[in-house]
Parts: structure tokens; C-alpha cells; sequence
């Protein structure tokens, strides 16, 4: 399914956050958001999938108006990975899972065998088969995150927006949930901060600083040593790497000017 | 290695009680309560034998056709079981089921462990009314007369939850923390008008009828007053049984319940209209009850689990099994005197909760 927000602007307290910005996800497509903190990557998903409303623009996920639609139907075809994910309550993890089929329940209707299977199968899609009943809240960072990520598989969802999936996990943990994303083979937006993983997962790539889309495009194209420096302020050398054969980029040591570093001390 | 191992076979015993043992537990609790108001109408400073008791019951549950109230050593049991004692404890019964179902819920829409179902001020609102009535006698006239201090109550309780709603609701969203931090402000405004009018009374008989009314008693329970209570908590009850879903969700936070496509601003309205009102009648009728819909959902859960769709009727039936006993002992503990019901629950409560927080482990639901 294919997505197309256009003319976003979103507003946070009278502060701007996002400008003007236009984004298309096609079928089956794996888009990266990319952009330094702060840039409106994460207000500009959330006004996506309907957790704060946008000032101006539309948003069509297929045939379905996102914003004129109710919660509901949205979130039967679109999966969600947000980034928290706390709780004061504990449950087990297959009653985690287990909630992702809520968009599809009617008023009053049960679990049915059907769901505990697509519950089963999206633990074995994400390697946490055998912890259905460990409570979630005894789970390592990873494991949560994998756990939300069978989530929002158990809603079968024909589009799926993810926030930072990959933060705080081990290397192991990231390069998983970005192929278990990959394979799924849905339309996926998904905001990033690893340059290096964004090339290599991503088909196309929209960069964003303070509230605007900069440069879109091919990871190869978009990712240059300029557009690095401009966004992120940071000075690196972008490379094939020899081993991989994919985009690389090394940092180059940020210089603090003297007299700041004094004052600092 | 091994601790894994012995983590999973306790989560599968624990699991096999939240699972399997559920539908016997309901029914193990369902008959435990009607054991329960068996012996709570048969203990009272005049014993009278359970067999007795039976005769009496079955006598006039089966309007008159069964059993037999001849044999009995004294004619004015009946009366005291059918007049006092049934009443009292099906209100406590009562009381019982909808703490500790308005606890659920409410810790559910607050998403915070500590709330009950007094966070909204509803405790102290009522408390307010009370006093007011009590002790400045602004009672109706006539009818209304006798339930003056029950309307006074009712209005000082929902008022303050809806007063409660509205402030939170100003500027935006409603949050969890907006409405928790409300509820903390009005519930001290109004114990400060309550007091301040107590110190200002000079009727020693009326400011021991203030405290008894806050430390909660069922004392008051008549036939009349059980069906209002009996439909509007029946009522509520069965509501939020069909809501588990989305108290399931609402414990995720808004932001993860609406990409599962349940707005959760709407569903909190409603929770906490049915809960104030539902509450706002307890508190009119036995007056402020403290600890039950704390710690009744929290016991239930360390036994079935966060999930809604057990945890609502487990901790009803639960709740109701506490109050009929905590009910009984506020009766008998002390000879030829009754206790408030809020000093036994709170005293049989705390231990318990501490038990558990001790022993168990206890998560929040998990393990």
C-alpha cells in the first residue's frame, strides 16, 4: 500500500515544527526519514498515524483519507512502532502481542484460535518464540523492542511507520529488525539515525532539518559528504566500504574552538 | 542457565492459574460469596446458629413456601436477619464489587498503580457534602429529609469529580498526570472547607457523626436503599466487562492505544463519568471506605494477570468477599460496639498488600 502525505505543516505550541513538507511512500518501498534531533522527524510520524493532528495537509494511506478516518480503521492496515513503550502495568508477552489484533475486534468478541496463531507466528518472525508467557516488563531493552515490533506484525498491516526502531539496541538486535522489516515486504516509513544502516536498508531517503525536507532520493545519491556537513554539522568522509561493498561513512573528530573549551573548563 | 529454566516453569505455573484455573476461580469466589453472606448475617452480637439462619433465609427467599421459622429459639431473629443483617451484607457485597471495580478502572485510566477510586476528589467532595448537612444542617425537608446527608454526599462527591474533569480538561488533552495532580488540588480544597467548617462547629455529637461518616460504615444499609445501589453498580459492572479490550490498551499509554486504533480521550470520559457516579453512591450511602479499590485490584492481579477480561470480575467478586468479612469484623471485633468499616480494611488491607509486595515480588501484574 502506498502512502502519500502532502503539504504537512505541523504546529507544537505555537512553534512550527513541521514546514510544508511532502513525503510518498510507494508499495512496497522502504523509506528512511533521516534528519539530526529536533529536525520534526517524530512529530511528522505521529501526525501519521493520528496521534497529533497536523494544522494543514493530507495524508492518504491507499484509498483512505488517514485524517478524516477514525483510529480504528486506520490502524487495521497500518502498523505502528513508536518509540515509548513503557508501562506501569506488566503483562506477559503473548498478551503483548496479543493486543496488536484489537483494530480487527469487534465490540465484545474474543480471541480466537486464528489469533493466537498469528500471535505465535509474529514471535517466531521477531526469534521470541518460548517467551509467550514472561512478563514484559523483566525483558531487556532488545526483547521489548521485539516484542512491540510483534506487535505490530500481529496486525497484519499493509503499511508500516516506525519511530527509531533501532535505538538503543545491540548491533545484533538492529540489523534484525530492520531484515525482519525488509522481508515483511510492506510499504514502510520509518525514521532513523544510523546513516550507514538508512543506506543500506532504505530504497529511497528523505532528509529533514528543522522542519524541512532538504534532499530526497536513492541512498547513493542523497548520502554526500556536503549534505552530511549541512545537515549534521559534521565534518566525514563518505566511502564504498571494501569488505561490504556498501555506502560508509567515517566521521571526522567535531573541532570545539579554543576559547569555548576554556570557558567549558 | 538455570535461572531461566525456573523462571519459565513459574511463569508456566502462573500462567496455568491465569488460564485454565480462572472459570473455577470465579465459581469457587461465586460460592464462597454466598457462604460468605450466610455467616455474615449469622455472626452479630446475637448469635443465631447457621441452621437457623438457613431456615430463616429459605423461608422468606422462597416467599414463604420453604422452611420454617417456628422451631426458632427466638421470633425476633427473623427480623434481625431479614431487616439488619441481609441488607447490610449484601451493601457490603455491594460496596464490595464496586471499589474494587472503579479501582480497576480507574488505575487503568490513570495509568498509574497508585490511583483508587477516590483520585478523582471524590472521597473528599463527598466528605464536604456530608459535613455540610451534618453540621450546618442544610439538609431537605420532608422526605428528602432523612436523605439529606446521602444527597449532600452524592452532590459533594460528583461534584468534585466533575470539577475534577473539567479543570483537567482545560487547555488541551486530558493526561494522566493533569488529572491525577487535579484530583490531589480539590481533594485538598475540599478537606480544607470540610475542616474548616468541623473547627468552627460546636456540636461535639455532630463532629462525631463527621468522623464516623468519613472512617465509612455499612450500618446504614436498609432494603430500601440496596436497589439503587444494586442497578447502578450492576450496571457499571457489566460495562466494563465488555471493555477489557480497551483497558487493556489504555495501560499502554495514549500514544500506543491510538495506533490500535482506540482513541483513548473519549473512553477515559465515559470511564470516569460511570466511576463517579458509581463511587458518588458508595460515598453517599457508607461514606469514604479507604484502601478496598487500592488494593483489590492489585492482589487480583498478582493471581490472574493485568488482563482486563479476568482481572474486572475477579476483582469484583474478590472485592465482595473483602468487604461482607472486613463488614463482619467491624461488627464483633469489639463487644457491644461497631468499629468503622474504613479502619477494618485498611487494617486487614495493609498487611496484606505488604505480604505481598514482600513475598511475591509483586510487579504490577507481572511476576
Amino acid at each position: 500500500m502506498d502512502l502519500q502525505a502532502k503539504n504537512m505543516i505541523v504546529t507544537l505550541s505555537n512553534t512550527e515544527i513541521v514546514k510544508d513538507i511532502s513525503i510518498k511512500v510507494q508499495d512496497k518501498q522502504f523509506v528512511g526519514l533521516i534528519g539530526p534531533n529536533g529536525c520534526g522527524k517524530s512529530t511528522l510520524l505521529k501526525s501519521i498515524y493520528k496521534v497529533i493532528k497536523p494544522r494543514q495537509g493530507s495524508i492518504y494511506l491507499g484509498d483512505l483519507d488517514v485524517l478524516k478516518s477514525d483510529p480504528k480503521s486506520v490502524s487495521r492496515i497500518m502498523g505502528v512502532v513508536g518509540q515509548f513503550n513503557d508501562l506501569s502495568f506488566d503483562f506477559t508477552v503473548q498478551e503483548m502481542v496479543l493486543m496488536g489484533r484489537t483494530p480487527h475486534k469487534k465490540f465484545m468478541e474474543g480471541d480466537s484460535e486464528e489469533d493466537y496463531k498469528i500471535v505465535r507466528a509474529a514471535l517466531e518472525q521477531v526469534s521470541m518464540s518460548g517467551y509467550e508467557s514472561r512478563s514484559y516488563l523483566t525483558l531487556s531493552g532488545g526483547e521489548k523492542q521485539r516484542v512491540i515490533l510483534a506487535r505490530a506484525l500481529a496486525q497484519q498491516p499493509s503499511f508500516l511507520v516506525m519511530d527509531e526502531p533501532t535505538n538503543h539496541l545491540d548491533i545484533k538486535y538492529q540489523l534484525q529488525i530492520l531484515s525482519i522489516v525488509k522481508q515483511m515486504n510492506v510499504g514502510t516509513l520509518a525514521a532513523l539515525h544510523d546513516l550507514e544502516l538508512a543506506a543500506e536498508y532504505c530504497d529511497y531517503l528523505y532528509v529533514m532539518k528543522k522542519g524541512k525536507v532538504i534532499s530526497h532520493g536513492a541512498p547513493g545519491e542523497v548520502l554526500t559528504r556536503q549534505l552530511i556537513e549541512e545537515v549534521y554539522d559534521v565534518e566525514c568522509e563518505v566511502y564504498t566500504n571494501p569488505i561490504t561493498g556498501e555506502l560508509s561513512i567515517a566521521y571526522l573528530p567535531v573541532t570545539i574552538p579554543c576559547g569555548e573549551k576554556r570557558k567549558i573548563k | 542457565m538455570k535461572t531461566q529454566s525456573s523462571i519459565t516453569a513459574r511463569d508456566r505455573k502462573k500462567e496455568s492459574i491465569q488460564h485454565k484455573a480462572f472459570i473455577p476461580l470465579v465459581i469457587a469466589l461465586i460460592v464462597f460469596i454466598i457462604f460468605s453472606v450466610g455467616c455474615s448475617v449469622s455472626i452479630g452480637q446475637v448469635p443465631i446458629s447457621l441452621n437457623d439462619t438457613f431456615q430463616i433465609l429459605l423461608y422468606k427467599i422462597s416467599g414463604m413456601r420453604f422452611g420454617s421459622i417456628e422451631g426458632l429459639s427466638r421470633a425476633s431473629f427473623a427480623d434481625i436477619i431479614w431487616h439488619i443483617r441481609l441488607p447490610r451484607a449484601l451493601m457490603s457485597m455491594l460496596v464490595g464489587i464496586g471499589l474494587s471495580l472503579c479501582g480497576a478502572v480507574m488505575q487503568a485510566s490513570v495509568q498509574n498503580p497508585l490511583a483508587d477510586p477516590y483520585i478523582l476528589g471524590i472521597s473528599s467532595g463527598g466528605a464536604l457534602g456530608a459535613t455540610f448537612a451534618i453540621l450546618l444542617g442544610f439538609g431537605f425537608s420532608g422526605v428528602l429529609g432523612q436523605m439529606g446527608v446521602a444527597a449532600w454526599a452524592f452532590a459533594g462527591s460528583f461534584g468534585a469529580a466533575v470539577l475534577v474533569m473539567l479543570i483537567a480538561h482545560m487547555g488541551g488533552k486530558i493526561t494522566s498526570a493533569k488529572l491525577v495532580l487535579t484530583g490531589m488540588v480539590i481533594n485538598a480544597l475540599c478537606s480544607a472547607f470540610s475542616n474548616f467548617i468541623v473547627y468552627f462547629a460546636n456540636n461535639a455529637e455532630g463532629i462525631k457523626t463527621v468522623t464516623f461518616w468519613t472512617m465509612g460504615s455499612i450500618a446504614s444499609a436498609t432494603w430500601e436503599k440496596l436497589p439503587l445501589t444494586a442497578i447502578s453498580i450492576g450496571i457499571a459492572f457489566v460495562f466494563f466487562l465488555t471493555q477489557f479490550r480497551v483497558l487493556n490498551t489504555m495501560l499502554l499509554g495514549s500514544e500506543a492505544a491510538v495506533t490500535l486504533g482506540v482513541s483513548l480521550n473519549r473512553y477515559l470520559r465515559i470511564y470516569m463519568m460511570v466511576s463517579a457516579l458509581v463511587t458518588g453512591i458508595i460515598v453517599s450511602n457508607c461514606g469514604t471506605i479507604g484502601f478496598v479499590g487500592l488494593i483489590i485490584p492489585h492482589i487480583v492481579r498478582g493471581v490472574v494477570g493485568t488482563d482486563h477480561k479476568r482481572l474486572i470480575p475477579a476483582s469484583a467478586l474478590f472485592g465482595a468477599v473483602f468487604l461482607i468479612w472486613a463488614d463482619v469484623f467491624s461488627r464483633t471485633l469489639i463487644h457491644q460496639s461497631e468499629l468503622p468499616i474504613g479502619i477494618i480494611t485498611s487494617m486487614i488491607g495493609a498487611p496484606m498488600f505488604m505480604y505481598m509486595l514482600m513475598k511475591k515480588g509483586y510487579g504490577f501484574g507481572g511476576k
